[in-house]
């Protein structure tokens, strides 16, 4: 046990007293700090505004367009899109597009648009809407334009459309323009987050944004710290430290007291960003949005410390293997490449799962041991999962840990002291079975 | 308790079905330095490791310091690897304290030890920075540090001497000597045979795999007799080795070491080398280990 503690102690040391360790512990809360600023400065700097030309064949539209950019806030609430996130009510009612009407004279829509698309690619204008004299009837508009991805824009020019021509088909019918007023207006949507501890107020986007952030910090950590300890335990074979430690404790103690030394070195950046984290949240709330706040809370915190703990041993321990197995740097890259892909799947699903956490497919995948860790802390940061999953799936979790701690410490022992050759699969399987 | 430090019985290890080490048997007596000796490839290194536990023998029994191999024992001996390696990035007396706490060491202990050796490596200063800081002599002599911290009952020294310059040989060697003078045990293996020569009570001799030789180094070397003649000489003294007594000569080029098949044939000899070529010396000498393992050598390939 002594030994065990002397190489966990170095262990640590060695990791906590890097420059790099150091920097990522001030930097990332940084950042994070950064990222829930930033779109609020954003806001405030104001975006450069978009010029749209408007071609009205109808003549009555260009004014429901151009009077009223103010009604467009809210209207992506609920929305899961990443320009939610970017909305902020005072920005939009600043006007964030200016609609500039085409005057018409006479001219036919073709040779309009054949004009008008030279212009937007000499980026006089941003966009070409064009409103057909039956527009009314057909309800088709076209739009053209280098980029046709700004959903905020699209959706307010859809929406601000459909709402004018129902105004005037009801205006045609002789109805009350106070009651067509009241028939047209925008519904508001507010999105509410049921937690066990409460409901609060959310913004589903912004969710979305943090739990992203949250898996990416998580997806990186554990890359790092394991590729750590596969590089640790590459030098102590390379530099043939392995027979001066394994001539003085039990490889058990050595392979054990690595990984545990590392990824208490890891824990302790974790536990430093959280406090920071807190410490940043606390004096600046005022400026930070509400949403972000009720997201982080103590339990998405113990969260993050539990599936760091669980996904630093599952993964730390194969890259440990793969460390004692090969005998050079490249060869080393070339298997942490394909753990790396076992370790991206999980990411990547949890990217695409997002918007739908409780789908069977998820809820499976999160509770298969390997892609738990991130996985089922996403489910956790979006959808909330059943209790039982989420004890289930540490379960699992821990059982292989387990497993692979026992084969790891086998395969470590031989591949330790095993030079020259790369070993083949039959080789390493016949490592386990060494006494 | 046994007075034997070391006992290797029957010690086998194949390598991919070539005989690395093959039945190889001997003991070292405690307080003695033992000297493992013989060619590059002969498989010294594997028969260390294999005294080490770093790697398993196919067949045979190795028991230290009176018991078979186990975890307590490890505290007690000082194994040098022949590929020397410490962390880079780790400082100075970092590196002591980890690989002392792994020796059982206590932290203070390993401290003041520390300081002491460092002191007598002319290494004190360096304390606080990183081995990969160090010069590659610098870092040979911290490696030899960390062998000896804990001041083992058993020195393993694979290759002791080799890359040291000749100032740290020397400094090396008179450690070797103080820890006998302790009471300790020193085994170490070598291929410079010159050096073994000046230090070693006993000695065993291996050959691609098998002992050829083994004993105190007074013995084995009785054994060849006081039949040789070390000449220092200028000139060409090629004839020598056809002359009808000489046994066995090895010449190198301004000093040659002749064996004769009879002591009595000395005089002979030096009538027949004045004037021809100029004599600077003329020592009856014993048999260097370099003759006798060739010698050895060359008896086995013949049988």
């Amino acid at each position: 046990m002594k030994k065990l503690f002397a190489v966990i102690k170095k262990e640590y040391k060695v990791i906590v007293h890097k420059k790099s360790f150091i920097i990522m512990t001030i930097l990332t809360p940084v950042l994070m700090a950064g990222m829930m600023f930033v779109p609020v400065l954003l806001m405030k700097v104001g975006r450069s505004e978009k010029k749209i030309a408007v071609a009205d064949y109808t003549g009555a539209y260009f004014q429901a367009l151009s009077a009223k950019p103010q009604e467009n806030k809210d209207k992506n609430k609920g929305m899961r899109t990443m320009e939610s996130v970017n909305r902020q009510p005072d920005i939009e009612s600043s006007g964030l597009i200016s609609f500039q009407e085409v005057t018409l004279a006479g001219r036919d829509a073709a040779a309009l648009v054949r004009e008008y698309e030279q212009k937007v690619l000499k980026k006089e204008i941003d966009g070409l809407l064009l409103i057909p004299a039956d527009v009314t009837s057909k309800r088709q508009v076209s739009y053209y334009s280098t980029s046709v991805s700004d959903f905020t824009t699209l959706r307010y020019i859809e929406s601000t459309l459909r709402t004018a021509i129902s105004k005037q088909l009801l205006l045609e019918k002789k109805i009350d323009p106070a009651v067509v007023d009241e028939a047209t207006r925008e519904v508001n949507m507010e999105t509410f987050k049921v937690k066990r501890e409460g409901t609060t107020k959310s913004d589903s986007g912004m969710d979305y944004m943090m739990s992203l952030f949250m898996i990416v910090i998580l997806f990186m950590v554990l890359i790092n710290y394991g590729q750590m300890i596969m590089r640790g335990v590459l030098e102590e074979k390379t530099s043939r430290i392995s027979e001066l430690l394994i001539s003085s404790a039990r490889s058990t103690a050595i392979f054990y007291g690595k990984i545990l030394g590392i990824g208490l070195a890891g824990l302790t950046q974790v536990a430093l960003w959280i406090v920071l984290g807190a410490v940043l949240v606390s004096r600046f709330s005022g400026l930070i949005d509400s949403a972000i706040l009720s997201f982080l809370t103590i339990e998405i915190a113990l969260y993050f410390v539990i599936f760091f703990i669980l996904g630093f041993f599952t993964y730390a321990i194969p890259y440990a293997f793969i460390g004692a197995a090969v005998n050079t740097d490249q060869e080393a890259q070339q298997f942490a490449s394909v753990l790396s892909v076992i370790i991206i799947v999980p990411y990547l699903l949890g990217i695409s799962a997002i918007q739908n956490p409780n789908s069977t497919l998820t809820t499976v995948a999160s509770l298969f041991p390997l892609f738990t860790p991130i996985l089922m802390f996403m489910r956790i940061t979006t959808a909330l999962p059943p209790l039982w999953q989420i004890l289930t799936s540490m379960g699992l979790c821990v059982l292989t840990i387990w497993g692979l701690a026992w084969l790891g410490a086998k395969i470590f022992r031989v591949g330790m002291l095993m030079y020259g050759k790369k070993p083949n699969l039959g080789e390493i399987l016949r490592w386990v079975r060494y006494k | 308790m046994s007075e034997l430090a070391l006992s290797l019985k029957d010690l086998v290890k194949d390598f991919d079905g070539k005989r690395a080490v093959d039945n190889i048997t001997f003991t070292a007596k405690k307080g003695e330095i033992l000297g493992l000796l013989g060619p590059n490839g002969a498989g010294k290194t594997t028969t260390m490791r294999m005294v080490m536990d770093i790697i398993a023998p196919d067949a045979g029994s190795v028991e230290i310091l009176g018991e078979p191999f186990s975890e307590k024992v490890k505290d007690r001996i000082g194994y040098l690897p022949e590929e020397r390696g410490l962390y880079r990035k780790l400082k100075v007396m970092d590196t002591l304290l980890f690989f002392g706490e792994l020796k059982g060491m206590k932290a203070a202990n390993v401290r003041e030890r520390g300081r002491r050796l460092l002191q007598q490596f002319q290494l004190e200063g360096y304390q606080d920075k990183k081995v990969e800081e160090l010069s590659k002599g610098m870092a040979q002599k911290l490696q030899f540090i960390v062998t000896i911290l804990h001041d083992p009952e058993l020195l393993i020294l694979d290759e002791p001497f080799s890359g040291l310059d000749p100032l740290n040989i020397e400094l090396v060697k008179d450690i070797i000597l103080e820890r006998k003078r302790e009471g300790k045990t020193i085994i170490y293996s070598t291929h410079l045979m010159e050096y073994a020569e000046k230090t070693v009570d006993s000695l065993v001799m291996i050959d691609r795999g098998r002992k050829v030789l083994d004993g105190a180094l007074a013995v084995v070397k009785a054994e060849y007799g006081r039949k040789f003649v070390k000449i220092q000489y200028e000139g060409d003294a090629r004839f020598v080795a056809g002359l009808p007594y000489i046994k066995s000569c090895r010449d190198s080029g301004r000093e040659m070491e002749v064996e004769l098949d009879d002591l009595s044939k000395r005089e002979q000899l030096l009538r027949d080398l004045i004037g021809k070529v100029e004599i600077n010396g003329f020592v009856l000498s014993e048999p260097s280990l370099q003759n006798i393992f060739i010698r050895k050598v060359q008896e086995g390939a013949g049988a």
